[in-house]
């Protein structure tokens, strides 16, 4: 005996990130159509196609559709674009926007029903978003502050002990250069990964406890599982919309600083 | 002797989640008295924040030095 | 300096990017003097520059992040 669970031979086993995000190709033979690629390639099809029957003839007396959008428009003009952009804002808006209902849809997909898989737990997803935008962050600075410039206003931030430079540009281009795609794209993938596992830990503890063994010990812990998928799935919803929040307003961030040197 | 429950996997994870308790309790007390501050005195804006944020850089030093705690062990 | 004259969406702004950048400072740091202090390790054939590294990378991006942000 060398563990505390039912003597049973069919033990609880909870759900491995092999089998939850390593899944088979949609059609057998095709390999790279995976439920992420569909489920991704679906979400751009729906933001575009909403975003269309929203601005593609729009009402000054805004009904209907234009109307949902527009408030999402004014979350994102008024969160993310205006704080770190000023008055360059509204040029922005229209990549801001696209990538927050992007990865707003994506998020989501992983607690509506039947999709259920959020495509950024996949970090090619989040990775390919960062890198389009590190690159971005990098010809905008480039090509407002000047090639040597860029790079001396980034490693050398005024008023500082002259002496101590020699420390502290190694810190401060690794930081801009390498951590901060890194931890844009991760950021995302750690949060809807772990998302994920939990909602399907939780919810595969409720069906294992009360439909595939049900015992009177057991029936208790599986009461407890249903609980917490319930609980979780409104949690994630919050943190789902949060890191979407969060992917926009830190693109913003990185555009705004290098539009401007460092105020 | 016969075992009665077993860890299995990697130690080290345990470890950093233990490491993580203190600087998130630590980063939760910042913010939360520093927004109180900031509300009961917003002309103390500036010297508020300048304390926050070196709180803030102390306490999340602590968190990133449990992340690296196995490492430094390994090599030990 | 003078925290009069600034508007607040400015002093907003200025608060996310410092919370924002902090944790990638730190951890640049400590890569940056935690990878010198395990090549020295390697060279020298020690244990005890890596955990100094780590140490003191963090402690110089604490100083910078501190010295940075709170203008």
């Amino acid at each position: 005996m060398s563990a505390l669970t039912a003597p049973a031979p069919p033990q609880f086993q909870a759900p491995t990130p092999d089998e939850l995000f390593n899944l088979p190709p949609i059609i057998p033979g095709v390999e790279w159509f995976t439920k992420p690629v569909l489920l991704a390639v679906l979400s751009a099809i729906l933001v575009i196609g909403v975003t269309w029957a929203a601005f593609g003839n729009p009402k000054v007396v805004p009904r209907g559709v234009q109307n949902v959008v527009e408030y999402g428009y004014m979350f994102v003009r008024d969160q993310v674009a205006r704080p770190f952009l000023g008055k360059d804002a509204d040029r922005w808006m229209g990549l801001l926007l696209s990538l927050f209902f992007l990865v707003l849809v994506w998020n989501l997909s992983g607690v509506i029903p039947l999709a259920q898989f959020p495509v950024a737990s996949h970090i090619a997803f989040p990775a390919v978003l960062a890198i389009s935008i590190y690159v971005l962050k990098i010809y905008l600075g480039v090509k407002h502050q000047g090639g040597i410039g860029y790079f001396k206003n980034m490693m050398f931030p005024p008023g500082l002990p002259k002496f101590i430079y020699v420390l502290l540009a190694p810190i401060e281009f690794l930081s801009n250069m390498i951590i901060a795609p890194f931890t844009h794209a991760v950021r995302l993938f750690a949060n809807m990964f772990a998302g994920h596992m939990l909602l399907a830990f939780f919810s595969m503890v409720g069906f294992w406890f009360l439909f595939e063994q049900l015992t009177p010990l057991g029936a208790p812990v599986g009461i407890i599982g249903v609980v917490m998928t319930i609980i979780f799935t409104a949690f994630e919803m919050f943190i789902q919309f949060l890191q979407a929040f969060l992917f926009a307003m830190l693109a913003a961030m990185y555009i705004g600083g290098a539009l401007h040197p460092d105020h | 002797m016969s075992v009665l429950a077993e860890v299995s996997g990697n130690v080290t994870a345990i470890g950093y989640g233990l490491a993580a308790i203190g600087p998130g309790i630590g980063v939760g007390i910042i913010f939360g008295q520093g927004v109180q501050a900031i509300a009961r005195q917003p002309e103390a804006y500036g010297l508020i924040r300048q304390n926050m944020l070196l709180g803030f850089v102390l306490t999340e030093a602590l968190a990133l030095l449990g992340l690296v705690a196995p490492f430094i062990f390994a090599g030990i | 300096m003078s925290a009069q004259e600034r508007r607040p969406e400015e002093d907003g702004r200025d608060f996310a990017d410092a919370m924002w950048s902090i944790p990638s400072y730190l951890l640049a740091g400590m890569a940056v003097y935690g990878g010198i202090g395990w090549l020295l390790d390697r060279w020298l054939d020690m244990s005890a520059f890596f955990p100094i590294g780590i140490v003191l990378g963090l402690v110089l991006a604490g100083y910078l992040a501190y010295r940075k942000f709170s203008r």
